[in-house]
C-alpha cells in the first residue's frame, strides 16, 4: 500500500479546488445575509462582523506563533469562523463580548485542536455557545431592526434586562414568542400568520444574520450552484426540521406554529446552508451526511418545541459534531467490488 | 495451624493498624460529633430566624411530622415552633428538600403562626447552575414566597414578580430550579399543616390575631400592602 | 562528614522544589485531577481542599515511612488506603465541625481525597522508600505545590466568573462576570490554557 498513489472517485476533480477558494465562495454566500444585516442593524452590523474576523484573524495569527506552526490565514477560513459567528449573534451584543467568543472560538475550538481540518467542533458555535453560557442576559436581548417603524405594536419582552444600550427598543424574537406561547397556551398560529412576512424579509428581531429569508436562501443557492456544498445536508436538516414541526403542528395546533414558520425564523437556515455544511466538522459519505442533517434538523426541532430554549441550532449541530466521527465510521463506503475480506 | 500462624505473619500490621485506626476515628468522631450537630441546628437556627424575625428560639413541637413524599414512601419531618420572647407562637418553620435541575435541594420553609400564610424559604444546600439555578437564592425570586399564601402554588414564566400571590414568576433562564422549589413546597407543606391541626398544634384563634400583627409587621418588606 | 550533611541538605532542597515545581502534582504529574476541576470555582474552597491535602499527605507520609519495613509487598496498597482513608475521615470530621460553610462547599470532594492519586503515589513512590525527614518534606513539598496551582487555578475562574478574589470584588462596577468560567468548562478550559502555558515556558528554557 503505498500512501503516495491515491485513487479517488470519479467525477475527477478539473478545476483547482483549494481550501481558499471553497473559503471565499463561502464569504460570497454569506455576502447577502451580511448585507442584509447591515440594512436592518445598520452600524451595529458592521462593527461586530469587522470586530469578529479581526478578533478571529490575531487570534488564529498568535496560535501559529506561539506554536511555530506556519502562517495559515492566508486560507481564509478564520475570516468564514468570524463572520458565522457575528452573523449569530445578536445586534446589541458589546464589542468586547463578541471578541471574547471569536478568541474562544478560534483559540479552544480550531487551534486547540491543531488547526484547520483537526477540530472536532464548529468554531463558530463553539465560540457562540461560550458566549450563551456565559452572558445569558446580553446573548438573548435583540433589538428591532431600524427599518421598523418604531410605533407599530411589539411583542412585549419579558424578563429583559437593558443595562446602558437605552436607545435600542428591544423584542422577544419570533421564536422567543412562539415559546411563550407554547407555555402558555396562547395559539401561536394567530401571531406565526401576521409575522410570517417579517420573518422572511427579515425584518424582525434575532441575531445578525438569521432574519432575512430571502438574503440565505439567495447565498445558499449560489453555493449550491457552484458546488461548493452539496444538497444532501441542507435537504436533510430542512426536511427533518418540517417534519418534526409538522408532527407537532398536527398535534396541536393551538400550542405549536406551523411548520414553515420554524424554517424561516432562528438560525435555521443559517445553519442547513452555512454552519452545518462545514466540510471539517461534517461527515464525509452521502449516508453520514443524510444521518448528520437529520440528527441537526431533529434535535433543533426537539429542543424548539419541547426543551427550555427558544433556539436549539447551536447545541444541535455541536451534538451532531461530536458524533460525526461515529457516523463517518459507520457509513464507510464500500468499495465496488464489494467488501475487502478481512 | 501452619496456616493460621501464615495468616498472622502476613496480616498483624493490618490488624493492628486497622484497630488503631479505629480507635483514632472513635476518638475524634467522639470529640466532634456535638460540635457538627450544634452546627446544624446553629444554621437552622440562623435560616429560620432571618425568615421570622420576631421569633426568639425554635422549639421542637416533639414528634416528627410524617408525610407522604410520593410514590408510597414517607418521609419523617421535623417541624419547629417559633416562640417569641413573650412565649407566643409567631410561627412555623421546617427543613424540606426535594430533587432539583442538578442536585437535591434542602430548604428551610417558615410559616406564620396560623399556617396561613409563607414567612419564606431559604435555601440550606444545593448545587443548582452558578448564574442561572442558583438565582433561587437571590431575594428576587425569594422575596415572592414572603406572604404568599400557604396551599398550591403555582408557576408561570411571565406575570408580575411584585405581586405576592399563589402564582410565582420563575427565573428567567432557570424555570427547572424555579419549579423544583415550587414542587418541594407543594408535595409536603399542605400535608405538614394537616398534620399540625389533626393535633391541634396550631390555636386558630390566638393564631389568627397574631399573624395580623405579623401582616402589619413586615408589611413594609414585603411590598405588597 | 561536612560533605555528608552538604548532601543531605541538597536532597532535602531538591525534594522540596521538585513538589514546588519540578514535579508539580497538578501541571507535571497530572495527579489529582478530580479535586482540580471540581473544587476551583473559587479561591477559599480551593485553599480548603489544599489544606486538607497537605494535612492528609503529611499524615500518611509519616505512617507509612515509620512502617515501611514492616509492609508485606502484596498488602502495601490495602496499608497505604487504610491509612489515608483514616486521616481523610479526620479531615472530613475537623472541617464539618470548624469549618460548616466550607465543608458543605466542598461536599463529596472530602471524602474522595481518600483515591487522590497524589497521597498513593507519594506514599507508594517516596515515603515507601525513604526515611520520615525526607517523607514529610517530599509531603510540604507536594502538598504546597498542590494548593498554590489549585489557588492559582480558582483565582482566575473566581475573578471571571464573579469579578471577585476570596469573595472580596477587585473588578470595576461595569465587569460582567462570565458565568461560564465558574462551570466545569471553566475548570477544564483554565487547566488547559494553564497546561499549555506551563509546557510553552519549560520548552522554551530548556
Amino acid at each position: 500500500m503505498h500512501d503516495n498513489i491515491t485513487v479517488s472517485f470519479a467525477p475527477h476533480i478539473s478545476k483547482p479546488l483549494s481550501t481558499r477558494t471553497v473559503m471565499i465562495d463561502v464569504i460570497m454566500g454569506l455576502a447577502p445575509a451580511m448585507i442584509a444585516a447591515g440594512y436592518y442593524f445598520r452600524l451595529r452590523a458592521f462593527i461586530l462582523i469587522a470586530a469578529c474576523v479581526i478578533a478571529s484573524a490575531v487570534t488564529e495569527w498568535v496560535c501559529n506563533v506561539v506554536r511555530k506552526k506556519p502562517f495559515s490565514l492566508g486560507d481564509f477560513s478564520v475570516v468564514v469562523t468570524g463572520i458565522i459567528l457575528a452573523l449569530s449573534l445578536p445586534p446589541m451584543l458589546p464589542v468586547w463580548t463578541a471578541v471574547i467568543g471569536s478568541v474562544v472560538a478560534v483559540a479552544i475550538g480550531k487551534m486547540a485542536f491543531g488547526g484547520l481540518g483537526s477540530n472536532t467542533f464548529n468554531p463558530a458555535m463553539v465560540g457562540r455557545t461560550f458566549l450563551a453560557v456565559s452572558f445569558g442576559t446580553l446573548m438573548t436581548t435583540w433589538t428591532v431592526p431600524a427599518t421598523i417603524d418604531p410605533n407599530m405594536s411589539k411583542i412585549s419582552a419579558e424578563n429583559i434586562l437593558i443595562s446602558d444600550v437605552s436607545e435600542f427598543r428591544t423584542q422577544a424574537t419570533p421564536l422567543a414568542w412562539s415559546k411563550m406561547a407554547i407555555k402558555n397556551n396562547l395559539g401561536a398560529e394567530t401571531y406565526a400568520e401576521a409575522e410570517f412576512l417579517g420573518t422572511v424579509t427579515g425584518a424582525v428581531g434575532g441575531c445578525l444574520g438569521e432574519t432575512s429569508v430571502i438574503a440565505l436562501i439567495f447565498g445558499g443557492a449560489y453555493l449550491l450552484i457552484r458546488r461548493t456544498i452539496s444538497f444532501h445536508i441542507p435537504a436533510a436538516v430542512l426536511i427533518s426540521a418540517v417534519v418534526f414541526a409538522a408532527v407537532g403542528y398536527w398535534q396541536d395546533p393551538m400550542t405549536y406554529v406551523q411548520p414553515l414558520y420554524h424554517l424561516t425564523s432562528g438560525g435555521m437556515l443559517l445553519c442547513a446552508f452555512f454552519i452545518a455544511t462545514d466540510p471539517v466538522t461534517a461527515p464525509l459519505t452521502r449516508r453520514g451526511m443524510w444521518i448528520f442533517g437529520i440528527g441537526v434538523g431533529g434535535l433543533t426541532m426537539l429542543i424548539r418545541l419541547l426543551g427550555g430554549y427558544p433556539e436549539g441550532v447551536m447545541f444541535s449541530v455541536l451534538l451532531m459534531n461530536a458524533v460525526t466521527p461515529l457516523i463517518d465510521r459507520l457509513c464507510k463506503r464500500v468499495p465496488a467490488s464489494g467488501k475487502p475480506k478481512s | 495451624m501452619g496456616k493460621l500462624r501464615y495468616f498472622i505473619e502476613q496480616s498483624w500490621l493490618l490488624i493492628v493498624a486497622s484497630f488503631v485506626f479505629g480507635l483514632l476515628l472513635a476518638a475524634t468522631n467522639y470529640a466532634l460529633e456535638p460540635v457538627i450537630r450544634q452546627n446544624r441546628t446553629d444554621k437552622l437556627n440562623r435560616l429560620a430566624k432571618g425568615l421570622l424575625p420576631a421569633a426568639e428560639h425554635f422549639v421542637d413541637i416533639g414528634s416528627e411530622v410524617e408525610i407522604e413524599s410520593g410514590r408510597g414512601q414517607s418521609e419523617q419531618i421535623t417541624v419547629y415552633r417559633a416562640v417569641a420572647n413573650n412565649d407566643k407562637c409567631v410561627g412555623w418553620s421546617f427543613n424540606i428538600g426535594g430533587s432539583g435541575f442538578a442536585d437535591r435541594i434542602d430548604l428551610v420553609v417558615a410559616v406564620d403562626a396560623a399556617f396561613e400564610k409563607f414567612a419564606g424559604y431559604d435555601v440550606l444546600a444545593s448545587n443548582e447552575t452558578p448564574g442561572f439555578g442558583d438565582k433561587i437564592k437571590n431575594d428576587y425570586y425569594r422575596g415572592q414566597f414572603k406572604g404568599a399564601p400557604v396551599g398550591r402554588l403555582k408557576v408561570l414564566t411571565t406575570g408580575n414578580a411584585e405581586k405576592i400571590d399563589s402564582e410565582i414568576i420563575a427565573i428567567s433562564g432557570a424555570t427547572i430550579s424555579s419549579e423544583a422549589v415550587v414542587a418541594i413546597m407543594n408535595g409536603v407543606v399542605g400535608q405538614i399543616r394537616e398534620r399540625l391541626l389533626a393535633e391541634g398544634l396550631i390555636d386558630v384563634a390566638n393564631a389568627e390575631q397574631r399573624s395580623q400583627d405579623s401582616n402589619s409587621d413586615t408589611g413594609g418588606d414585603v411590598g405588597n400592602e | 562528614m561536612s560533605d555528608g550533611s552538604a548532601l543531605k541538605t541538597g536532597v532535602y532542597r531538591d525534594t522540596l522544589l521538585a513538589g514546588l515545581w519540578r514535579e508539580n502534582p497538578v501541571f507535571r504529574l497530572l495527579l489529582g485531577m478530580c479535586p482540580t476541576l471540581a473544587v476551583t470555582a473559587a479561591v477559599k474552597p480551593a485553599l480548603t481542599m489544599g489544606c486538607c491535602v497537605i494535612f492528609v499527605l503529611l499524615c500518611s507520609n509519616i505512617i507509612v515511612s515509620l512502617m515501611r519495613n514492616l509492609l508485606k509487598p502484596h498488602l502495601r496498597i490495602l496499608m497505604f488506603t487504610l491509612t489515608i482513608a483514616t486521616f481523610v475521615t479526620i479531615a472530613d470530621l475537623i472541617l464539618r465541625a470548624f469549618v460548616p460553610d466550607m465543608s458543605e462547599t466542598l461536599g463529596p470532594y472530602v471524602p474522595l481525597i481518600i483515591v487522590n492519586c497524589i497521597i498513593i503515589c507519594r506514599a507508594e513512590a517516596c515515603a515507601s522508600k525513604n526515611g520520615i525527614i525526607v517523607s514529610v518534606i517530599d509531603a510540604v513539598g507536594m502538598g504546597i505545590g498542590f494548593t498554590g496551582t489549585l489557588c492559582v487555578l480558582a483565582g482566575v475562574r473566581e475573578l471571571l466568573a464573579t469579578g471577585k478574589i476570596f469573595e472580596v470584588a477587585v473588578m470595576p462596577g461595569r465587569f460582567v462576570p462570565w458565568a461560564a468560567m465558574g462551570m466545569p468548562v471553566g475548570a477544564f478550559i483554565t487547566l488547559g490554557l494553564m497546561l499549555g502555558l506551563v509546557n510553552l515556558t519549560s520548552k522554551s528554557r530548556s
